[in-house]
């Protein structure tokens, strides 16, 4: 037992060096673009327009920068927290060699899939052999940055990212991955490729409608397809989130109908996020959902011919969407980056550091809270960031405990679950939804 | 079928046209070097044939060309996951022909190392099915945990991890060392509950339940005319195992069940069948232990101070049913003239072997009679009008060990 | 090796009478010859041309029911080639072993003795036919699908024969050292 309890605190300690240095490095680059370097150009250029100009377009680089840092050493934190988690689960070690405790096992893997061959196999189309790893890893790199205005309570730096029908969009896009996998199977030259292509584009158009769906409805009782304003709507305690039906329960005492309908509508609302789990999970084709990779029928599914960086590739993009979708549900049914207590618990605790910082004698006076919040971060966006990683990475534990519990699904069941199962389900829903808050 | 429909097989599926994969020699899923060359419909199976022989390693012509001596420590190779019983086969043929006496005590030893050496197949064969199954990183670890435990002990008393070598023709090899019936009693004691373990995550899994019930059923006029052995046969419904039918050894003395099934198996009743014959394996080796002429080799050793381990034929410590081997170990050894037929229940069936001795130093014939290789043939039968993603679900179900099929 | 064959000294003897399994058969008007017992289980042996009468009667009858064929394994003895089949019951205790001899002086020189196949009406008989005809070369007339089970499909000879020479290739004709 006690043995356990190390390990956990292992893989804590090692998540939470990963998520500073992968915040930390965010954070750098941004503060580079968006800050400082704008900062140099207007003060060289004093006030000519030209100056201004092109400031402006440095600050405008923000979130594709921030995409940029982020997405590949987050995918690596991923590989090595999967692997990590699922020693953890198996009792075995994982990864603890290269790096302090293991921290360096992705990179190091990354680099050895840098340097390999890359073989295009004989009878392949080279051209869309190539091109499918590029269309499967780029829509998952478009597809967050409207998420990151939400995610930092439309900070002015990211603001610039958001777009009126930015779930939409988020949707639209990530739907595209699909096309990267069958262009990348049928490329291939190879049955096993072929049929886990093909399979994927059939789990992925059945399995994006009841996913659609579930979002759809949230939208819905939003009234809106922005993230922000969606993630707005969540402010304030937890049981603001549309998780649990967006303030449904506070109209429990409004009379009995009201009643029986906020607790109908809180468990819809319920039943919403796990129609939306389940259809993220073979959206981005986790277990039990890995049918276009089955190892034990499919060798190794779509990316069975691809190797070095094109495999790499194909592997980082998984991890990205995998973030991606998990990051759609935080926005959409954990309240995106707000505190589940309420923002008055952070404002506290902010307020009450600024004045222990204040009753520093000397040089530590330079950390004041006016300073702190004028040059180097926004307290209300960091606690919008420390929340939204919290309820992020929780849900991609989630997957990798799934992961580690359940076998597969064959294809035909796979079929009638999406078909047969989710999919009247959720339109049930959706109506059921538009119902019941009609009787609030 | 009626004339409207005749454009549609009797399976109600729209035809496509035919498509050859050949899975393996090389594939993650085929339990080493099986090569099936299968023939689809669309996703489904319309003709399956295995090719085997990549692992063909002239077991039976070996043993024509090394001694007895040499020989017997080849075959653990033959099914490495289940050395004793390979072992144990060559042995009792042998002695068959030979008449030997094999002393008591060593029977119980063989038959504990031999159920230790069940329950070791069979978790490997739990980890790694489900990994067929596509629970690829979490369950299958387990299994291996407490099979890790008695490879250690049978390590301790073999020597060897997995070829053990310790089922010599006359009895066993040696005695077991200081402390080892504790370390297995403790085993035993907290086997089930492992078990139940596994049982509380994949019994009732819906998504396994899914896969297994009502897949690759296996009917019981099939089987038999196949020669199907094993758990595979018994979760068919046909009530025969060795240990049972042809009592060998001291089973008639031991008290212990074998799990059959009603009517024709599937899937999930050959992964029952073995979980429950594991929990039995695990009240064979508590019994033993209880019964065992002599106790533990703790409690022999005490005794064997008196005589100062004399190894007299006559000593009450040391001969009689309390020696361990009764023939000499050496390149000498040689089996009377004859031919015989044995065979031991190993995990996965009737394991056979025929011996032509002429009463030289080497056998004059040697034929194995292995499981997998019989179980393996029904596999066309088994996969026929199955989805492709079943392939490697009905294969692994039926424990096929390739070393063992091509020998 | 020594040439003695247990059998065949045996063989020199007077003849056996016939066993419980010998009777049966003989009731049915399908002649057999009773070998020395191996390791007490009666041994009979049967004519080719009558093989796949008297395995049909042996399996069907619900009395004896030998209906499990637990191997066919071929042996080349110093006179003769045998297909010795091992018959079990699933639901008895019964046990038989049949051998059908073929000499080797009936054999010409390149061709393989023959035997007739179980196969087409016994499914367990298919692969451990194919086996005995890739070891052993004995050719089962019949069988559905007679090609090589374990060594490659372009294999020459057949090992288990006394007589096999392994195939000296460029490597083992270096290592002149090497085991046999």
């Amino acid at each position: 037992m006690n043995s356990a309890v190390f390990e956990v605190s292992k893989f804590a300690r090692l998540a939470v060096t990963w998520v500073c240095i992968i915040f930390g490095a965010v954070w750098l680059a941004c503060w580079l673009v968006g800050v400082f370097i704008p900062a140099l150009i207007t003060q060289a250029a004093a006030s000519s327009t030209a100056g201004q100009y092109w400031a402006e377009i440095c600050r405008a680089l923000v979130p594709l920068v921030a995409v940029a840092v982020f997405i590949p050493i987050n995918a690596m934190f991923m590989v090595l927290a999967e692997r990590r988690a699922l020693a953890l689960f198996t009792v075995r070690k994982g990864p603890n060699r290269v790096g302090p405790d293991g921290l360096l096992q992705t990179a190091a893997d990354a680099v050895k899939l840098l340097f390999k061959e890359d073989i295009t196999p004989r009878g392949a189309d080279a051209l869309m052999f190539t091109l499918a790893p590029i269309i499967f890893f780029a829509p998952s790199i478009i597809a967050v940055i409207p998420l990151l205005a939400a995610v930092s309570g439309n900070h002015p730096l990211f603001g610039i990212a958001n777009i009126p029908t930015g779930i939409f969009y988020v949707l639209a896009v990530s739907s595209i991955p699909v096309v990267g996998i069958v262009m990348g199977s049928w490329a291939s030259n190879n049955k096993y490729s072929l049929v886990g292509g093909l399979r994927s584009a059939a789990q992925a158009i059945s399995y994006e409608i009841p996913l659609v769906l579930a979002i759809v409805t949230v939208c819905l009782m939003a009234g809106t397809l922005d993230v922000v304003q969606i993630a707005d709507m969540q402010k304030g305690p937890f049981w603001n989130w549309f998780l649990f039906g967006n303030g449904a329960l506070a109209h429990v005492k409004d009379g009995p109908v009201a009643a029986v309908a906020a607790i109908l509508l809180l468990l819809c609302c319920l039943l919403l996020f796990l129609i939306y789990i389940t259809g993220a999970c073979a959206e981005v084709n986790r277990i039990p959902f890995d049918l276009p990779e089955a190892e034990s029928e499919l060798v190794s599914g779509y990316n069975t011919e691809y190797s070095g960086i094109k495999f790499a590739i194909f592997f980082l993009a998984e991890f990205t969407n995998l973030f991606v979708v998990c990051t759609i549900a935080a926005v959409m049914f954990l309240g995106g980056g707000h505190s589940p207590f309420g923002s008055h618990v952070e404002t506290g605790f902010i307020n009450w550091l600024g004045a222990q910082l204040q009753s520093l004698p000397g040089s530590a006076q330079v950390l004041s809270p006016a300073w702190l919040v004028n040059s180097l971060v926004d307290p209300s966006t960091l606690s919008q960031a420390i929340w939204i990683i919290l309820k992020v990475y929780t849900l991609v534990v989630f997957a990798i405990l799934v992961r580690a519990t359940l076998p597969r699904f064959r294809i035909d069941q796979l079929m009638d679950f999406g078909w047969k199962r989710l999919i009247p389900l959720a339109l049930i829903l959706l109506v059921a939804v538009t119902f019941l808050r009609e009787l609030l | 079928m009626s004339t409207e429909t005749t454009s549609l097989p009797a399976t109600g599926r729209l035809k496509t046209d035919e498509m050859i994969i050949n899975m393996g020699p090389q594939h993650p899923a085929t339990h080493g070097v099986l090569r099936l060359l299968v023939t689809l419909d669309g996703e489904f199976v319309k003709h399956v044939e295995p090719v085997i022989g990549h692992l063909h390693r002239a077991q039976e012509w070996q043993g024509q060309n090394r001694t007895w001596f040499q020989y017997q420590a080849l075959i653990d190779r033959v099914d490495y996951l289940s050395g004793m019983f390979t072992s144990w086969a060559l042995c009792r043929a042998a002695e068959k022909i030979d008449g030997t006496e094999i002393p008591l005590r060593a029977e119980y030893m063989r038959v504990m190392v031999a159920e230790m050496n069940r329950i070791t197949s069979h978790l490997l064969w739990l980890g790694t099915y489900l990994i067929d199954l596509g629970a690829m990183f979490g369950f299958p670890f387990y299994p291996f945990r407490e099979r890790e435990k008695l490879l250690d002990l049978l390590e301790a008393i073999s020597g060897q991890r997995m070829m053990f070598n310790y089922i010599r023709i006359g009895g066993v090899q040696a005695e077991a060392p200081p402390g080892w019936f504790a370390r297995l009693k403790a085993f035993t004691e907290e086997f089930p509950q492992r078990v139940d373990e596994y049982e509380a995550i994949v019994t009732q899994n819906p998504i396994f339940l899914k896969r297994t019930k009502g897949v690759g059923i296996l009917k019981k006029q099939v089987a038999m005319d196949y020669g199907v052995t094993g758990p595979s046969l018994r979760a068919s419904g046909v009530p025969f195992d060795l240990r049972k039918v042809k009592p060998y050894s001291v089973y008639d003395r031991l008290n212990f069940e074998v799990p059959v099934f009603d009517g024709d198996g599937d899937t999930w009743d050959r992964y029952m069948c073995r979980i429950r014959e594991m929990r039995q394996s695990n009240e064979i080796i508590k019994q033993c232990m209880e019964q065992i002429p002599g106790g533990s080799s703790d409690e022999l050793r005490e005794k064997r101070k008196a005589c100062n381990s004399c190894d007299k034929a006559d000593c009450p410590n040391c001969g009689g049913d309390l020696r361990i081997m009764t023939k000499k170990q050496n390149a000498g050894l040689r089996i009377k003239a004859g031919e015989g037929f044995a065979a031991v229940e190993s995990p996965r069936g009737t394991l056979g072997c025929y011996i032509i001795s002429t009463g030289g130093d080497t056998a004059y014939r040697i034929k194995w009679r292995n499981p997998s290789f019989s179980n393996l043939a029904v596999l066309p039968v088994l996969l026929l009008d199955h989805p492709i993603a079943d392939i490697m679900a009905i294969f692994g179900s039926i424990d096929v060990i390739l070393p063992d099929v091509d020998r | 090796m020594s040439e003695g064959h247990e059998p065949e000294k045996a063989e020199a003897k007077d003849e056996l009478k016939a066993g419980p399994f010998g009777q049966f058969l003989e009731e049915h008007g399908i002649p057999s010859r009773r070998l020395p017992d191996s390791c007490g289980v009666e041994t009979i042996e049967l004519d080719g041309k009558h093989l796949e009468a008297a395995m049909k009667r042996l399996r069907n009858s619900h009395e004896i029911a030998l209906n499990f064929l637990v191997s066919v394994a071929g042996v080349d003895s110093p006179e003769t080639y045998d297909s010795v089949y091992h018959l079990w019951s699933y639901s008895n205790l019964n046990e038989l072993v049949v051998k059908v001899r073929v000499p080797k002086a009936s054999v010409p020189e390149d061709r393989l003795p023959l035997v007739p196949s179980l196969a087409p009406f016994w499914p367990a008989a298919n692969w451990h036919e194919r086996e005995t005809y890739d070891l052993v070369g004995i050719r089962y007339v019949g069988h559905p699908y007679l090609r090589r089970i374990l060594n490659p499909w372009d294999w020459e000879g057949h090992p288990l024969r006394r007589d096999y020479k392994q195939l000296v290739d460029a490597l083992n004709d270096k290592n002149q050292f090497s085991m046999r």
